[in-house]
């Protein structure tokens, strides 16, 4: 065969073309030469000559149609003549590309944070056996699913599901001995971490068993911590660095893809659990009842995560028949995948945005459907008189697939254009707390499968159309002149609009359920002023300010009241807002219980004044003061709902309790007497109840490391970040200063991930609303435009414009009214996926429903309406004379 | 079962009429065939050329241009040693096609 004639043909169209033109040419003119040979005129013998040669272009057609075969060239000339159909309709061609880039565009956007947050394993070795060991206990509050590490060492000792089970938490630590003081983050665990996790250091060594022991300082530091710290010195192993104080030799160095855990990217520091031993009975690693810890495990070969869950809530209970004092309310444990624990309730978010696009997918692709079958039935006639002329059905189908294609890839280019703008800006609005989310980015598989959907629809939308054309009855179409009647095209039009109203609901419900739970929570009542708060960290090492820590702080804050601009300042260890609470148990004199039974409340250890610079009322007796010392009486401030829940109608003031919180001396916790009442906190933005607090006086607990800096200013907050850190500077250069943030700012990043679901969702509501809008609104004015004849005939026949018009916005009024039915059912339906996310509304909303519904029926008689005006304006006479 | 129809009937003979006359143009083809038929075949110039031109893709035959008596310029067509096979093929093919239908015919 000649492939290469036919691919030099390909390259040389125009000369064949014009070779065969001359070929047919010239056996006219021999006929002609013939015909006058034989005494004809040679006018004639040219007439006869054409008239027996046919149409000359039909066969410059069939002869070209020889020399290509292959069909090669045939594509590249589908293509050329899809483009300039396209080019012939510009409005419909805009129409199908925008609508595909955005269903493709925002698909691809999300995909490429669902693929790095969700679908992308943990960059461990075999990170499919590891997984989160939780401490637990079903029905209690407040306890949560941390561990404690004398708990943690029975279980590592007694498991025999795990090759190697490992605790962890976060700590932050102040490098000096540097040019400038920094603080660090980093993370205190136990020996196994490294073949935990399957990963060598770059540089030195790892963990040993060893380095448990009381008294031990060594650490494994980051890539970025040597490069910027260490000048990237191969030489670091072995040196010491001072973090706080302390004196730690560092024995390794990671790679710089290291990261542990994944949650924490910024940690530049390893460090053994012997930090948390300093050899006092009362010391954490020594305490039972003090649950921080973190432990993850690495399954041994064969064992499910079912059994390991079995046998760790085993060990559990046995432990609190043991030590029935500390470990009553944590009787049980649960074993989860590491990849699930790490997800937590980012899991539902992406999915439920994952849910949301896929359904705007759908709504794009209803509409583009919509769109080619409506093009099709305008061109039945066209197509009919191209096959009446002799062109092949194979061709006509291959023609309009082409057109679609060429569509569907047009499309899915524009919709990777938008999601490469559009991905940066989304991971911006990202919640901060979701993991790995600093790793998304479009990435070439989701760019593939980007194209791939665009290539899909393309095919599909355009088979569908293709397919129906080449089924067209010649005859009845020409004959029809192309006003069928209602035929299976429109009955698929109609479903494609009824699917597309009950999405829109859907997607709307969901966006309404959120945005009210987000006012709610932007409206909550926070229990203090926000407004003009500036809130920072810094640290007071132990190993300095064991015991000057009271009179330290003492000087710092009124110094810092004294700074112009300020009005007020005090201090919190657990400030309200700041991602930090911690849960303490109590002993109360009238009703004792043993020590596995005590009632427990979140815990707040705060300076003087904190109070009055947060503006939250004391409701009742007197805040803590600088006479509050050691030496002095015991005190503690409880809130309202302490009071209720504790001390039901009773007068809480002179009450004595014992908060179980110590000052590292022998003596262990004191009885303290309660001097004041307080309002309720809202101490976390989306929390769903305000929670009892007990409050105690920094100033008699010296022992307890650091407070959280809380100044009430005149002016913008920020403006003053210079002059506190100064302050800061000036009392001890090796502290520096972190997480200088105004309190609305504390408030905005507890809100982002409700504020990123009810954005999203809600342009992605929009989104699908639009679509569903022009979807209507294509059907109704192709049907009117269709029918032009027949509302003619009936306004001849003396209806009135009122009637015609009616009778359009009835037809959009039935569709719309169906889709609005199956979306109520389907919102009815799913609602419950949403509810872990809603705040202050339940996850059946019938006013947000009717509202929706509301939107929905405005925006479908917008999108009737100008078609039904259309109608009613028809002229009769015109009407009848068209066609 | 012999391979036959109409356009495998054309090409025969195209092939044939070239096999006897060696080159010819287009319009030589239609005419040679009427002559010698005694007018009984007349081949379509529509059919014709896209035949010619596809047993040209197939490598049956072969063209060039030339001048003809009167000094025309005009496409000669050729046999090439493909076509001549192919011509023994399909002349196999036609006697049978005849001797079947002759059968069909006969059959009483």
């Amino acid at each position: 065969m000649g492939m290469g004639t036919r691919l030099r043909n390909l390259g040389r169209r125009e000369r064949v073309d014009a070779e065969i033109a001359a070929e047919l040419e010239a056996h006219i003119a021999l006929a002609v030469e013939d015909a006058v040979r034989k005494g004809m005129s040679e006018q004639q013998a040219r007439r006869v000559a054409r008239l027996k040669f046919g149409n000359p272009v039909i066969a410059k057609e069939t002869t070209m149609g020889a020399d290509a075969v292959l069909g090669l060239d045939g594509l590249a000339r589908d293509v050329k003549l899809a483009l300039r159909q396209l080019r012939k309709s510009p409005g419909f061609a805009a129409t199908v590309i925008a609508t595909l880039a955005l269903g493709i565009g925002a698909n691809t956007t999300v995909f490429s944070i669902v693929d790095a947050v969700l679908l992308r394993p943990l960059p461990y070795h075999q990170p499919q056996r590891l997984v989160e060991v939780q401490s637990s206990d079903v029905g209690q509050q407040y306890e949560g699913s941390d561990v404690s590490y004398p708990d943690f060492f029975d279980w590592r000792a007694q498991n025999r599901s795990f090759e190697q089970l490992v605790s962890y938490h976060d700590t932050s630590l102040t490098l000096t001995g540097v040019e400038r003081a920094v603080h660090l983050d980093g993370e205190v665990v136990s020996a196994d971490l490294l073949p935990l996790v399957g990963i060598e250091p770059q540089l030195g060594r790892g963990f040993s068993a060893a380095d448990e022991k009381q008294g031990t300082r060594v650490a494994l530091i980051s890539h970025a911590l040597w490069v910027s710290q260490f000048g990237a010195d191969p030489s670091v192993v072995g040196r010491t660095m001072h973090l706080s104080g302390d004196a730690f030799t560092v024995i390794g160095v990671m790679p710089a893809s290291f990261r542990f855990p994944v949650t924490e990217p910024n940690n530049s520091f390893w460090t053994t659990l012997a930090v948390d031993n300093d050899g006092t009975p009362k010391t954490a690693t020594a305490n039972r009842g003090d649950h921080f810890l973190n432990a993850m495990g690495r399954l041994k070969s064969g064992v499910t995560v079912a059994q390991a869950d079995a046998e760790m809530k085993a060990i559990a209970t046995r432990l609190a028949k043991q030590y029935p004092d500390t470990n009553t309310k944590h009787s049980s444990a649960q074993v989860v995948s590491e990849l699930t624990a790490l997800l937590g309730d980012t899991r539902t978010l992406l999915l439920v945005v994952l849910g949301a696009v896929a359904l705007v997918l759908l709504v794009a692709c209803g509409n583009i459907a919509n769109l080619l079958l409506a093009r099709v039935r305008e061109r039945e006639r066209e197509i009919a008189v191209r096959a009446a002329l002799g062109a092949a059905r194979v061709r006509i189908v291959r023609q309009l697939l082409a057109e679609s294609l060429v569509l569907g890839i047009a499309g899915g280019l524009a919709g990777c254009l938008l999601a490469l703008a559009a991905t940066p800006l989304v991971l911006r609005v990202l919640p901060t707390g979701v993991p790995r989310a600093d790793d998304a980015g479009v990435n070439l598989m989701v760019l593939g499968f980007a194209l791939g959907i665009s290539l899909v629809c393309g095919t599909v939308f355009g088979t569908i159309p293709a397919l129906m054309a080449s089924r067209t009855n010649l005859a009845d179409t020409l004959k029809e002149g192309g006003r069928a009647q209602i035929s299976g095209h429109d009955w698929l039009r109609s479903a494609v609009i009824v699917g597309q109203v009950a999405l829109g609901i859907v997607l709307t419900a969901g966006a309404g359920l959120l945005l009210t739970s987000f006012l709610k929570l932007t409206h909550n009542n926070e229990g203090f002023n926000p407004d003009h708060l500036l809130t920072y960290q810094f640290e007071t090492p132990d190993s300095r300010y064991k015991d000057s820590r009271p009179e330290f702080y003492q000087q710092y804050f009124e110094r810092l009241r004294a700074l112009p601009g300020v009005t007020s300042a005090s201090g919190s260890m657990f400030l309200p807002m700041g991602n930090n609470e911690a849960v303490l148990s109590f002993d109360n004199p009238e009703k004792p219980a043993t020590p596995g039974h005590r009632p427990s409340a979140e815990l707040d250890i705060i300076a003087p004044r904190f109070f009055e610079t947060m503006q939250i009322p004391l409701l009742s007796g007197r805040d803590f003061s600088a006479a509050d010392t050691e030496k002095s009486q015991q005190v503690m401030i409880v809130n309202q709902a302490f009071v209720q829940k504790f001390f039901p109608g009773e007068n809480p003031l002179g009450k004595k309790l014992k908060p179980g919180a110590s000052n590292g001396g022998r003596n262990g916790p004191a009885w303290r007497t309660i001097v004041g009442v307080v309002g309720n906190v809202r101490r976390d933005a989306t929390d769903r109840e305000e929670s009892p607090i007990q409050y105690l006086p920094a100033s008699q607990l010296s022992a307890w490391c650091c407070l959280i800096t809380v100044a009430r200013t005149a002016v913008d907050p920020m403006s003053l970040e210079p002059e506190v850190r100064n302050l800061v500077a000036s009392m001890d250069r090796d502290i520096p200063v972190t997480d200088v943030h105004t309190m609305h700012d504390l408030i905005g990043m507890q809100l982002a991930q409700p504020r990123f679901a009810m954005v999203l969702l809600g342009v992605f509501a929009a989104l699908a609303l639009v679509l569903t809008v022009v979807g209507l609104y294509g059907v109704m004015a192709y049907s009117v435009a269709r029918r032009t004849r027949e509302i003619g005939v009936r306004l001849a026949l003396g209806a009135r414009r009122g009637t015609v018009m009616q009778m359009v916005l009835r037809q959009a009024a039935v569709l719309v009214g169906i889709g609005m039915a199956i979306g109520i059912a389907a919102t009815l339906a799913s609602a419950s996926v949403l509810r872990s996310m809603l705040y202050g509304t339940a996850e059946r909303n019938p006013l947000v429903l009717a509202l929706v519904c509301a939107v929905v029926a405005v925006a479908g008689f917008l999108a009737a309406y100008l078609p039904a005006q259309r109608a009613s304006s028809i002229e009769p006479m015109q009407a009848l004379r068209s066609e | 079962m012999a391979k036959n129809d109409l356009q495998g009937t054309l090409d025969l003979l195209v092939l044939k009429t070239l096999a006897q006359m060696g080159r010819l143009h287009g319009y030589g083809i239609v005419q040679h065939i009427q002559r010698v038929s005694d007018e009984l075949l007349r081949v379509e110039e529509g059919s014709l050329y896209p035949a010619l031109h596809r047993m040209e893709q197939s490598g049956w035959i072969g063209s060039e241009w030339a001048l003809t008596e009167t000094g025309r310029k005009a496409k000669y067509y050729r046999l090439t040693a493909t076509g001549r096979r192919r011509l023994d093929e399909a002349e196999r093919d036609f006697e049978e096609l005849v001797k079947g239908v002759r059968a069909v015919l006969r059959y009483a």
